[in-house]
């Protein structure tokens, strides 16, 4: 047990990363970086040893909160501006919640820094590129820290910032470039909402401390209209991070950064950043009956939607984008039932196991050179660390006894049933949906034979075709191998409980009852784990059955009496497994059309609108001088009269 | 003696470029030997007239020596001081960027006595208080400015010098009919007693006063470069030589504010009248804003692109000023939020026009599609432009940020949460083009190999912008407490 | 005597004139000519205003002084800078002169 942790430190947290990046922009912008070998990667132990040092200072902040339950060790805030009456501050905060997203952060972080040292060797944009992640990790925990909502705003435009910058990495790929700006554009729009609630609030309330404001919202002291506007715009912006259904479009296209970039924005930074502002303000949402059902039910659509595109993807990292965006809706409707230590929870083994699947792909494509599931296979002979690693990460996102995704997903599952049936059903679905395409991946990938991979077109394997897999070096096994064994361990620690008692803490003694509390149903997980099991074997059935027949075949195996029982009798089932399969494709298909043709196409559309009035518009600009002329005469007329339209109609006499 | 004294900023400008020019001669007496040391000599005066200004400003702060000057022509007050650095920094940024400029010009000490005395003029437009000076002020700026323009003499920049003299003479007469109605209806020039005489109005003298305020606006419109007024701005910024685009961009819009604020918050500071002007000035804002924005999407020509962006720019400005004429506590917020607007936007577009200047100089062309892979061939260049773009989109930490905040927050106080919603969208659309810069420097490939190297003098020029906007983004306070007083003025 | 009314109706005429010169002529320096004709419009008005309404002071003469002083400085560097442009294009009108546009 630890001295509280003081003030100092915690802000040492959020400036070590933000000092590594300092320090390698000015080297890089020095020339120091170019020449010599230990130079050229200092780069990398430099946000090695920042992200570690920060990593070690959160576990020194989580036994501070666990002394106090959970409680907020509240700072004084500091001065920052002050303009006549206006006065800004600026201060951190510690309690449950944020230390959770503290070792969420930092660890991920840590670990993805770490893998990238074998992913990114020779990259040219080496440098570039640990001093992004630097700035990305340090604007996260920046975030996580802020003590007021336009702090906090400052660095959640920091963390698009760089996730834009990180996505459009390898720009000179066309794509890259579009779909950085796409997410940038996209995510723009959910922060209009945020930056509209935060005017509200500041308005209303001359409040912008973020203890304050859950303070006046837990007891009532402002407008139920006000909290409701506040809380749906808070929920816009956290929308556009968080991927939300009707603005998850950019996520899917984000896929264009370097993979360990993808782990971190999809574990720990970016995206969790809006389910992070939910909780955060969740002693507002709590209190706002329209703004809770508006988080539940977008969690919901997002949940069922994501998943069921997820199996029609083919490009692997595609796959796991839409399967965060998924994941994403269940913590949003896990908040929306009132579920907060389970929402957080559920972010927490996120992260590993997510960070996992995104690593192992990042080393199937350093091995194969695509990130196309139909040009893998088989790689499970060729990888077993990377096929076994990523399989334990599977079956966690499955939800698979004993793994952390099991006990996060199953205590969603429990409270929704005890506040919200109907949503208890749809993540049930959801969880069905989940075991497909998680079933359908690793047997893709890992499975039958190999189909010959592709030019690589990144780093040191620029255009060099890999004659054969093969497995990748230990620094990206090692992170591999760790978050796997946090990935199957994790969820013990709140097998008492005790985690969901520092995440709700915090929160105004008010808000208490309203928070969901279920308790341990036994049917519950075995029927979860059922469904999920039932969704592997629907997985296996679809994508794996061919290569087991060829090998039946080509073995001639002792039971080919039972094989040849088993394929008769599964003639029916598979006749309408089958059917049911093309219907469920059929459907995600159109969905995906929908994604693509009504949403896309009202962004685009919006975009291409602009485009033709400014294209329209500036033929007007002629370079005729006297047309501007005209101009400033036509608008002098135009201003006098409609100023003076009471006074003309009075003299027409009307 | 006190009437020189607080003269003193304008006086020693307009001293210094008359030496300039005299030394020039004296150069040319001396003949081809000394002929090296002139242009380094003459950039050097010219700083030295701006920086002699600046601590003349100072040093009249440090004494206290504000007051009234000339009978009641001039008034040095926190606002005029304000400006004063405002304009007398600006002056000195882009003289530093115009060294390398004129490298092979003759006519290096008419350019900078010209730049100096057009300096002058915008610290009178926002010091006097009697319409007299303000239309000499407004004249002493325009003209030296016209000249700047036509200055390279090849077709295009004489072509945007004939357009912006043109359109400059005529709102100077438009101007000058409104100034001549108010001088009618109150029978003076002085703004104090014009809005006395308009405070006490009655109802008879609406029709002609909002005449007046019509004309003025349309007159002081052209310096702000507001729709309908802004039709020149493309074109002008397109063919001026960079340096005097930026100047334009910053000084003479800073100068059309400068002066809107003492004649509309003095003389038409009543509200009866008021309220007129700032329902003008929201809608002229929105419109403003979006038609920028919108244009400016398409362009395929930076320093057109930045005419544009200026355009929305000052959309944005007007938001302030439309604010003003609510309640009276947000007097204070619209004025200095205008004000501190005006102070980050001229780091920020200075900074961006010296990338510019940096980087077409090398590539010799002015087309956004040729920044291609700049970050590869000068970094550092290409790290100043992207900040100055993001402080121009408003994200943090930029100053850009804390002015955009500042001013939406003021348009919320005030009621005009529409006018907010509208900023809002607009600069979104704003960061759609700005990163298409950004974009292209960092992700396309360059056309060649060769780095960017600007000069000396034009690096620091970017370095102080650079580092002023990232300071007033962490730092605000100081600039937010010096546009407070200076807004205090009108309190 | 002449009411005032005739002088400031004549000066609008003047300035309408003029605007319509500037907008209409495609002669540069005629349109220069339309501008000083807009300038003298208000000269008038400064001239009126002070002889008929305010008779006690000189502020409306000293102004439409110093109009016409800064007008001629302004001809004189129009006249310049289209003597450029008509070495440069050839032409002084102004509707041909549209290089920078769009």
């Amino acid at each position: 047990m630890l001295n509280q942790i003081p003030e100092g430190v915690v802000w040492a947290i959020l400036f070590l990363p933000f000092g590594s990046f300092a320090v390698i922009s000015l080297a890089a912008l020095l020339g120091l970086t170019r020449t010599g070998s230990w130079e050229a990667r200092f780069s990398g132990y430099l946000t090695m040893a920042a992200i570690a040092a920060s990593f070690l200072l959160s576990l020194w902040a989580l036994d501070s909160v666990l002394q106090e339950d959970g409680a907020r060790i509240g700072y004084d805030a500091h001065e920052w501006v002050t303009v006549g009456s206006l006065r800004f501050d600026i201060g951190v905060t510690v309690d449950g919640l944020t230390a959770i997203m503290l070792i969420v952060v930092t660890s991920v972080s840590l670990l993805v820094q770490f893998y990238s040292q074998g992913y990114m060797r020779g990259d040219p944009g080496y440098n570039r590129y640990y001093a992004f992640m630097s700035l990305f990790t340090g604007s996260m925990l920046g975030l996580v820290l802020a003590s007021n909502i336009l702090q906090l705003f400052v660095f959640w435009e920091l963390v698009g910032l760089c996730s834009y910058l990180l996505i459009g990495f390898w720009f000179y790929r066309d794509s890259a470039r579009r779909a950085a700006t796409k997410a940038f554009v996209v995510t723009r729009i959910g922060d209009l909402g945020f930056l509209s609630a935060i005017l509200l609030i500041w308005t209303k309330t001359d409040q912008l401390d973020i203890g304050q404001i859950q303070h006046l919202a837990a007891t009532g002291m402002i407008g139920s209209s006000v909290i409701t506007w506040f809380a749906l715009g808070l929920f816009a912006g956290a929308a556009g991070k968080s991927a939300q259904f009707p603005l998850h479009v950019w996520l899917p296209d984000a896929m264009e950064g370097p993979t360990p970039v993808s782990a971190l924005i999809h574990a720990a930074t970016m995206v969790v950043a809006g389910v992070y502002l939910v909780a955060r303000f969740f002693p507002v949402f709590i209190v706002s009956e329209e703004a809770i059902n508006a988080v539940v039910v977008v969690g919901a659509i997002t949940a069922i939607m994501a998943a069921s595109l997820a199996i029609v993807a083919t490009d692997i990292k595609r796959v796991m984008a839409y399967s965060t965006i998924s994941q994403l809706g269940y913590m949003m409707m896990a908040l929306g039932v009132g579920a907060i230590g389970a929402a957080i929870f559920h972010l927490f083994t996120h992260a590993f196991f997510k960070a996992l699947l995104f690593l192992g792909a990042g080393s199937v494509n350093h091995a194969t050179g695509t990130f196309d599931m139909r040009k893998m296979g088989g790689l499970a002979r060729f990888m077993p660390v990377t096929f076994l690693t990523t399989t334990v990460a599977g079956l966690a996102l499955v939800g698979v006894f004993p793994l952390a995704g099991f006990w996060s997903k199953d205590e969603i599952l429990i409270e929704a049933w005890a506040e919200k049936p109907l949503i208890f059903w749809t993540a049930l679905a959801g969880v069905f949906l989940t075991a497909v395409y998680v079933g359908r991946m690793l047997f893709l990938t890992f499975g039958g034979e190999y189909k010959g991979g592709e030019a690589s077109d990144h780093g040191a394997q620029a255009n060099s075709r890999p004659a054969e897999p093969h497995e990748s070096p230990w620094v990206m096994l090692l992170p591999l191998v760790v978050l796997a064994t946090l990935a199957t361990t994790v969820g013990f620690v709140n097998i008492t409980g005790g985690m969901n008692d520092i995440l709700e803490g915090w929160l105004p003694e008010e808000t208490h009852e309203l928070v969901a509390a279920g308790d341990f149903v036994l049917w519950i997980s075995v029927v979860s784990v059922a469904v999920g099991l039932a969704g592997l074997g629907l997985a296996w059935a679809i994508y794996s059955r061919k290569a087991i027949r060829a090998e039946e075949v080509s073995a001639a195996l002792e039971p080919v009496q039972v094989l040849l029982d088993r394929k008769y009798y599964l003639d029916d089932l598979y006749e309408t497994v089958i059917v049911k399969g093309v219907i469920m494709r059929g459907a995600a298909a159109a969905l995906h059309a929908w994604d693509r043709y009504v949403i896309d196409g009202v962004v685009n559309g919006l975009a291409s609108l602009m485009r033709f009035s400014s294209e329209k518009y500036r033929l007007a600009q002629s370079g005729q001088a006297q047309l501007y002329g005209a101009a400033i005469f036509i608008g002098v007329i135009v201003i006098v009269a409609s100023v003076l339209q009471d006074e003309l109609l009075g003299i027409v006499g009307l | 003696m006190d009437s020189v004294n607080r003269f003193g900023p304008e006086l020693i400008l307009l001293a210094m470029a008359a030496v300039i020019i005299l030394a020039d001669i004296g150069w040319a007496l001396a003949g081809t030997g000394a002929e090296r040391m002139r242009r380094p000599a003459l950039g050097a005066l010219a700083l030295t007239g701006t920086a002699a200004s600046i601590i003349w400003s100072a040093l009249l702060i440090a004494f206290d020596e504000q007051g009234e000057a000339f009978s009641g022509m001039i008034r040095v007050d926190d606002f005029a001081l304000f400006f004063n650095f405002l304009f007398a920094g600006t002056a000195a940024i882009v003289i530093l960027a115009s060294i390398d400029f004129l490298r092979r010009n003759r006519f290096v000490a008419e350019y900078y006595a010209l730049i100096l005395a057009s300096t002058a003029g915008m610290m009178l437009l926002a010091s006097t208080i009697d319409l007299i000076a303000i239309f000499v002020a407004l004249e002493l700026t325009g003209i030296s400015l016209y000249i700047l323009v036509a200055f390279m003499k090849d077709g295009r920049s004489s072509e945007a010098g004939l357009k912006y003299l043109l359109l400059g003479a005529i709102s100077s007469a438009v101007a000058l009919y409104g100034m001549a109605y108010l001088f009618g209806i109150t029978g003076s020039t002085s703004l104090d007693e014009i809005g006395l005489v308009v405070s006490e109005a009655n109802g008879e003298t609406r029709s002609a006063l909002v005449l007046a305020m019509v004309f003025l606006i349309a007159g002081f419109g052209f310096k702000m470069a507001i729709v309908p007024f802004q039709m020149w701005v493309p074109d002008v910024y397109e063919g001026a030589p960079t340096p005097v685009t930026a100047f334009l961009s910053v000084g003479s819009k800073a100068a059309g504010f400068a002066v809107v604020m003492r004649i509309f918050l003095t003389a038409l500071g009543d509200g009866s009248i008021s309220s007129d002007w700032a329902t003008v000035f929201a809608i002229l804002a929105a419109i403003s804003m979006s038609l920028g924005n919108i244009t400016a999407l398409v362009q395929g020509n930076i320093k057109r692109m930045l005419g544009y962006s200026s355009i929305a720019q000052a959309g944005t400005f007007l938001i302030g000023l439309a604010v003003v004429a609510a309640a009276d506590p947000q007097l204070l917020l619209g004025t200095s939020a205008v004000l501190f607007f005006l102070g980050t936007y001229a780091f920020t577009n200075l900074g961006a026009f010296i990338a510019v200047i940096a980087i077409s100089s090398k590539i010799g062309s002015d087309q956004i599609a040729d920044y291609a892979g700049v970050a590869k061939r000068s970094p550092l260049l290409a790290l100043g432009l992207t900040i100055c773009l993001l402080s121009l989109t408003g994200i943090p930490p930029t100053a850009g940020f804390i002015a955009k905040v500042y001013v939406f927050n003021a348009a919320v106080q005030a009621d005009l949460v529409w006018l907010a919603i509208v900023g809002v969208l607009n600069s979104v659309v704003a960061a759609y083009y700005y990163l298409r810069v950004v974009l292209n420097m960092y992700t396309a490939e360059p056309a060649s190999e060769e780095s960017i190297q600007p000069g000396y003098y034009l690096g620091l020029a970017m370095v102080v912008a650079v580092v002023g906007l990232l300071v007033i983004g962490i730092f605000p306070s100081p600039l937010l407490e010096a546009s407070e007083a200076a807004a205090r003025v009108f309190g | 005597m002449i009411p005032i009314e005739n002088f400031l109706v004549l000066s609008s005429i003047l300035f309408s004139i003029g605007i319509y010169g500037v907008l209409a002529r495609r002669n540069a320096v005629l349109i220069i000519m339309s501008v000083e004709l807009m300038l003298q419009a208000v000269s008038i008005n400064f001239i009126a205003f002070a002889v008929y309404l305010y008779p006690e002071q000189f502020t409306g003469l000293i102004f439409a002084i110093f109009v016409i002083t800064i007008a001629a400085a302004e001809v004189g560097l129009a006249l310049g800078i289209i003597l450029r442009i008509f070495r440069n294009k050839g032409t002084s009108n102004v509707d041909e002169v549209d290089m920078l546009k769009w």
